[in-house]
């Protein structure tokens, strides 16, 4: 784990896992970071356990009357149902082959991943592979192969990468196991990785390639984007 | 080259053998006072009361809209998140448990995930993750070592070794000796001995684990 760069959730953002208030692509990758961050997930219960010790009533009082009759709908329901017991069975997927090696996902990850992986090589040695997780992010598995190098790109909004294996450096320095990195679109980077990396990354929206023949992919990088959120389930 | 054994940090973490403590201590020193919402929350879950579930109904309800009113900003889905919220205290007031913090912290909890799984219905997201998967505490209390059938298969094989096991007993921390002499010496069921003990029987449970696979280590059975 990094420990000279900032890679490690803002408290602003934990807050909002917390709350329940970030896009599920987000919450799955902070959820994936806490897996493997003691700190973090330290951090993580001190504050829902101040949201829940302040948690505020509603200042209008709309409903406590008219709710008042719904006790009697729900007490006349049985308790303890059998969905209380949820089966807890290893998702079937847990671990991710590259070359010579595999790894363990977390856990979170390994559901998410419970339909399969369908890797898909890009250009400079770069894998990745997509999860359909909602429709406000782009979720995917990033796997640089040893010696690969992503063509200088910008983002339009943010993007979350959490290094799950291996290590990958830009301009700002190197990223090892359990680092989450936030992006905004401001920030120009060319990761590069000697020794292979794999990521999980998570984008609010299309990359935007800002520099050689890769800007001619732009459109098509939109309108790929764009059939990814349209699409129903 | 990427070797595993060169990122020993990445392995996920086995959930940890001892409850978290948040704000558990509070909530222990809480539960015997019939006005708190820990005892509310254990007699809603062990005797079916229902004035005690009223009284946890007026007290959570406004809270509960608020948050729904946050999340969803929409009247009538904050009303549905407060009927299928405290429906959800209800059914599962026995799973609470009072050594994993407050009871405003375990249905602050599943208000949200509650709320979380409606409005990914409600977008029609996929439904491969629920708020069970994303957030770890709850379904940690949720699954695994509640499982009844697992705990009814060792209770199986203990009950034959009582003696031995009341021999090693006395090594185990006081609060896990009362769950494990209430099951296994006075052979009482975990709905009685909940009762008997005044906690929740998801506390009962978590207890008994833990003082189980103590009493293994202790004894030497392989895990």
């Amino acid at each position: 784990m990094n420990t000279d760069l900032d890679c490690h959730p803002t408290t602003e953002i934990l807050k909002g896992y917390v709350q329940g208030s970030l896009p599920t692509g987000w919450s799955v990758a902070l959820s994936a970071h806490l897996e493997l961050c003691q700190n973090c997930k330290q951090q993580y219960q001190d504050l829902e356990s101040d949201a829940a010790q302040y948690w505020p009533h509603d200042s209008t009082d709309q409903g406590t009357q008219e709710f008042s009759d719904l006790v009697a709908n729900i007490i006349n329901q049985p308790q303890g149902d059998s969905s209380d017991v949820s089966v807890s069975g290893e998702s079937p997927i847990a671990e991710i082959h590259m070359l010579d090696h595999s790894f363990t996902l977390p856990r979170i990850l390994a559901k998410a991943a419970n339909e399969g992986l369908v890797w898909k090589k890009l250009s400079g040695g770069i894998n990745q592979a997509k999860l359909n997780i909602d429709t406000e992010t782009q979720c995917e598995f990033i796997y640089m192969s040893p010696g690969s190098q992503t063509p200088m790109h910008k983002h339009q909004g943010n993007e979350i990468t959490l290094v799950l294996d291996g290590s990958f450096s830009d301009a700002s320095g190197t990223y090892e196991p359990a680092d989450f990195i936030v992006r905004s679109g401001k920030d120009e980077h060319q990761p590069i990785s000697e020794e292979g990396c794999l990521c999980f990354a998570v984008l609010d929206s299309p990359l935007t390639f800002t520099k050689g023949i890769a800007r001619l992919f732009n459109p098509v990088n939109r309108y790929r984007f764009r059939n990814t959120i349209v699409q129903k389930p | 080259m990427i070797r595993n054994e060169d990122y020993p940090n990445i392995k996920p973490t086995p959930d940890s053998e001892e409850p978290v403590v948040v704000d558990a201590e509070l909530a222990l020193d809480t539960s015997r006072d019939p006005d708190s919402d820990e005892y509310l929350l254990i007699v809603t879950g062990n005797t079916q009361d229902t004035e005690a579930f009223s009284r946890l109904f007026q007290r959570y309800s406004s809270k509960i809209y608020a948050m729904g009113m946050k999340l969803t900003r929409n009247e009538q889905l904050s009303k549905d998140l407060v009927q299928e919220a405290m429906l959800n205290v209800w059914r599962k007031a026995r799973l609470y448990d009072l050594d994993r913090g407050s009871a405003q912290s375990w249905i602050f909890t599943m208000t949200r995930n509650r709320c979380f799984d409606m409005l990914r219905k409600i977008k029609r997201q996929p439904n491969c993750l629920t708020a069970d998967d994303i957030w770890p505490r709850e379904s940690g209390a949720e699954t695994g070592f509640l499982n009844e059938d697992a705990l009814h298969e060792e209770k199986g094989s203990l009950a034959a070794e009582a003696s031995i096991i009341a021999g090693y007993c006395g090594k185990l921390p006081k609060l896990q000796q009362d769950v494990i002499e209430q099951i296994y010496i006075l052979d009482r069921t975990h709905e009685e001995a909940a009762a008997i003990l005044e906690i929740p029987l998801g506390t009962l449970k978590s207890r008994l684990r833990l003082g189980i696979s103590r009493l293994k280590l202790l004894i030497g059975v392989d895990q």
